[in-house]
């Protein structure tokens, strides 16, 4: 395996990242909602509006019942600030997981078949680049931006969140147990985990749109996450993140040998090109 | 030793038989010409020979390598243009320059792109996107990385396939000059027949999945061409006998006459007695291009 052939991909596939729009605004757009609109309205929410009445009955029981189950509960007096931090620690690392999981399912997806759509898969199967280089290359290509999103949009939200709730707490708040896990751990866990699962569908289908309607199932998940958490069937603890990195290491894991297994350029020439 | 040796090659996709009994050889410093139809698999069998699609049956050799079992190391030594160039729309042509260079290891790059920048004339259209060249600036480009690292081997499928005849004619005489220069082996692969004629030193014709024949212009055209045909420019009479020293004479239009003779040496034998008594303005053959021995074989004509 060769690192030069293997960086020569990567910068290529970056410079395609940023010169496809489409692309382009998928990595600007997803995160601005999820890291800095949706913080912002929270944090104007907790510091300016009267949540007492404007939230009904059921979402107070809903707030409540998570303190409940959050041991440090000290410095939550106000209605308000029960409800920034519930937000933020509890519904909040949902959301922000979607920014990795849409990322790095359409640059996957668009890893193989991008090439395939554009002709140029053929050029790179005829060359002498193995395909591990390729593989190896192509999952990198689409990690990098995808964890260098996630990481500039965590620091934004954090500056927002961080804002608010110093003038609400008087203190910083974030990042919290719940987000150190999420951002060191789940959320390259979860970038990777699409990545693979983008790079075996786009290997297989022949269109981009083909493998984005697949590749989007990943989301489902989450939302069930965010589901659980709100109707209180779960709650999202650290524990219950660290539980999950752990298993998504394993399908990582799985999906890695997988993958090793398909590089046959064989089947891959005669898939994608036919 | 052949430097491409193919022997009872056999390919199939699904049910269908793609490639069937396929025998071929290449020697080294040819530029062979690949000829037949279009789904006639010129484009499958290029595909084995690079080893990134696998046979079902039969041996491929080149340059004492397998390429099923050792694709990479006939990757290194071969060249291609596929039809569609296989280039980065998105990017400049130096930027599909310099990433296919770095895929393929090439030392000195910077000189090496230079130059052949330099070659295919590309030097002012360097910085631009390729998805804005022209059809031949793209197949020019196309070429400039098929030869990045100095290939043993180069592949052309269908190489001048959109080009306008003056971009037609800079793309084979460049070939063959550098096939002349470097002694690299070219194979093309065309169902444009005429082409191709001053340009290959042998032609491989491949139909329904065979190569059918094989060999150089010469061994061809005494093999298949038994009868020969011109035309000449001539006021000589041939009314009523039409016939001129017993050769067979057709009256195609008031100063073109069509003789058909038995060899070339019959037609200096033939002139010699019309220049007896009237002037030859032009002599034409008919029948011994390469298209015509196409369409002899293809009929399985032999002779």
């Amino acid at each position: 395996m060769d690192k030069s052939v293997i960086l020569t991909l990567v910068k290529k596939d970056i410079i395609d990242i940023k010169r496809s729009k489409s692309l382009f605004i998928t990595l600007i757009v997803i995160p601005v909602i999820f890291c800095v609109a949706i913080p912002s309205i929270l944090s104007a929410a907790a510091l300016f509006a009267d949540i007492e009445n404007m939230l009904d009955a059921e979402s107070l029981k809903l707030i409540h019942s998570v303190l409940g189950k959050v041991e440090q509960t000290a410095g939550l007096e106000t209605i308000n600030q029960q409800f920034f931090y519930t937000a933020i620690n509890y519904f909040l690392p949902a959301l922000f997981l979607l920014v990795p999981i849409i990322t790095a399912s359409v640059l996957g997806a668009n890893s193989f078949v991008g090439e395939k759509e554009r002709r140029t898969l053929e050029s790179l199967l005829f060359s002498p680049i193995s395909m591990k280089e390729l593989f190896i290359g192509k999952i990198t290509a689409s990690f990098v931006p995808s964890f260098a999103v996630s990481a500039v949009s965590f620091l934004i939200s954090g500056i927002i969140i961080n804002s608010a709730g110093y003038l609400l707490f008087n203190e910083w708040i974030f990042p919290s147990a719940n987000w150190i896990i999420l951002i060191l751990c789940l959320s390259p866990l979860v970038t990777m985990m699409t990545i693979l699962i983008n790079v075996i569908i786009s290997s297989k289908v022949k269109t981009f749109q083909e493998a984005q309607n697949i590749g989007g199932v990943i989301v489902l998940p989450v939302i069930g996450m965010l589901v659980g958490q709100l109707s209180g069937v779960f709650f999202i603890g650290p524990e219950f993140l660290l539980a999950i990195s752990i298993v998504i290491v394993v399908i990582n894991i799985i999906m890695y040998k997988r993958i090793t297994k398909l590089s046959d350029r064989n089947s891959l020439f005669e898939n994608q090109i036919g | 030793m052949s430097l491409i040796y193919v022997s009872k090659l056999s390919k199939r996709y699904g049910n269908e038989l793609i490639l069937k009994d396929v025998n071929f050889k290449a020697d080294e410093g040819e530029i062979i010409g690949l000829l037949g139809p279009n789904g006639a698999g010129k484009t499958t069998f290029i595909r084995l020979l690079n080893g990134v699609i696998h046979s079902d049956s039969g041996t491929i050799t080149v340059s004492g390598f397998n390429p099923a079992a050792q694709g990479d190391e006939v990757r290194k030594i071969s060249g291609i243009v596929t039809e569609s160039a296989g280039l980065y729309h998105q990017m400049s042509g130096k930027e599909n320059l310099e990433f296919f260079a770095g895929i393929y290891k090439v030392g000195a790059a910077k000189d090496q792109i230079s130059r052949l920048l330099r070659l295919f004339d590309l030097e002012e259209h360097q910085a631009k996107l390729v998805g804005a060249y022209s059809t031949g600036m793209k197949k020019r480009l196309g070429l400039a990385k098929a030869l990045l690292h100095n290939p043993k081997i180069l592949f052309l499928d269908e190489p001048t396939n959109g080009l306008d005849p003056e971009g037609i004619r800079i793309v084979l005489s460049y070939l063959k000059k550098y096939n002349k220069e470097t002694g690299t082996t070219i194979l093309i692969c065309s169902h444009v027949l005429h082409q191709l004629e001053t340009v290959c030193t042998s032609f491989a014709f491949m139909d329904r999945g065979t190569i059918v024949e094989q060999g150089r212009l010469k061994e061809l055209e005494e093999k298949y061409i038994k009868e020969l045909e011109i035309t000449l420019e001539t006021p000589f009479p041939i009314e009523p006998l039409h016939n001129i020293l017993g050769f067979e004479c057709l009256r195609k239009s008031d100063s073109y006459i069509t003789i058909k003779l038995r060899s070339k040496e019959d037609i200096s034998v033939l002139l010699k007695e019309i220049l007896k008594s009237h002037p030859v303005y032009s002599v034409v053959h008919e029948n011994n291009s390469l298209e015509s021995i196409y369409f002899n074989i293809r009929e399985g004509g032999n002779g």
